[in-house]
């Protein structure tokens, strides 16, 4: 595939080896919502006939769908922006938590030092504290060495019966680390 | 009609089929009249998200009917939902929404958008090509084969009257309901779930 408009070819490489991981994990549905992070991204879920790539309306419903997924013997990942999983904390808590369905969550990691989005510097303060006020597992992807971290976030969920979130740097996404 | 005869009605129906409730009178009215802990996923308080981890089951059991309900104030929280349905479009999948004009599950609160509100018309406009809508016994004992018994992605409008009265919730602990549910597919031909298949223990190797 090439790459897409905003994109570089180093992005490209390191958006198929996330994509490759995935498969790797045995996850075959993936749904999302976009953040402009993970366009690439997704776009190769969505082409890649390894994957169901399911487009949802609110992210919620991919933590829905997904969720139900695990009673159909599928791997699943929901992924979405920060900004998006920070509006998934019910869903999450109620569902995943209260009836222990394990799910791999990948994100964005909005408003780190070097996004330079204003909008997104709550996501700075907030994202990382949240996370662990519901003790949930993060594993950050900081380097692109990080990616293979992916299957162990997934096996992870699955030992523990409750979901694990990645967490995709800029500098990753972009091919610069 | 009449809300418990509408699940009366319903329970005899779907004798075989797999059954995801919303939060509130949904769980509650289907745990009082079938008290049922196996093929029945009582997903109470997801806030409107029952029919898509409904569809999430549909997905990897496609030789089995899913049938999911929501309630008409969970419907209202997310909408888009018939977007991904349609989407989607499980063959296998059924959605009811039941239309009571009311928050069921605290004291019959009215619910605020009830009149405005044409639930069957909004799956029609976003391309559900199969619609239904009940607002008698009669006309559910008569469409309701149809519904769940031809292949195809179909939602259905309950048009029934408030409860009136309290009902319990169902008495089962969050993981409880997974095991017995998740056990209950994989023991009647589904695909395997969980990691450790407790059916093989015992048995020699």
């Amino acid at each position: 595939m090439s790459a897409l408009p905003g994109t570089t070819s180093t992005a490209d490489e390191v958006a198929s080896r996330i994509v490759d991981a995935t498969a790797a994990c045995g996850i075959t549905l993936v749904a999302s919502l976009p953040d402009g992070w993970i366009t690439s991204l997704i776009a190769l879920y969505a082409a890649d006939g390894r994957f169901r790539h399911v487009a949802v309306n609110r992210e919620e419903s991919a933590i829905g769908l997904c969720s139900g997924a695990f009673f159909g013997g599928i791997g699943t990942l929901a992924l979405m922006g920060a900004s998006g999983f920070m509006t998934c904390i019910y869903a999450i808590t109620k569902i995943n938590y209260t009836y222990q369905i394990p799910l791999l969550i990948g994100i964005t990691l909005r408003g780190r030092p070097g996004d330079g989005a204003k909008f997104h510097q709550s996501n700075g303060l907030y994202l990382e504290p949240l996370i662990a006020s519901i003790g949930m597992p993060f594993v950050p992807i900081e380097r692109s060495a990080d990616i293979d971290r992916l299957g162990t976030a997934y096996r992870h969920s699955r030992v523990m019966s409750r979901p694990v979130v990645v967490g995709f740097t800029r500098d990753v996404l972009r091919g610069e680390a | 009609m009449d809300f418990e005869a509408c699940f009366r009605l319903l329970a005899d129906h779907l004798r075989d089929d797999v059954v995801v409730t919303s939060a509130g009178n949904c769980s509650e009215l289907w745990w009082e009249i079938t008290g049922e802990t196996e093929r029945a996923f009582y997903l109470e308080a997801s806030m409107s998200l029952a029919s898509l981890f409904a569809a999430g089951i549909a997905l990897g059991n496609p030789q089995r009917t899913v049938v999911t309900f929501s309630g008409d104030g969970a419907f209202c929280m997310n909408p888009g939902m018939l977007l991904v349905e349609r989407q989607l479009a499980l063959p296998n999948l059924k959605h009811f929404v039941v239309d009571n004009g009311c928050y069921g599950s605290t004291n019959d609160l009215a619910h605020p958008f009830g009149e405005l509100m044409d639930y069957a018309g909004m799956a029609k406009a976003v391309g559900v090509a199969r619609v239904y809508d009940f607002a008698t016994l009669e006309g559910l004992s008569q469409g309701l084969d149809d519904m769940t018994r031809v292949p195809g992605h179909a939602f259905a409008v309950l048009h029934v009257k408030p409860l009136g009265r309290r009902v319990a919730s169902p008495p089962l602990d969050g993981p409880e309901v997974k095991f017995r549910f998740g056990r209950y597919l994989e023991r009647t031909g589904g695909p395997p779930i969980f990691d450790s298949p407790v059916h093989d223990r015992g048995k020699p190797q």
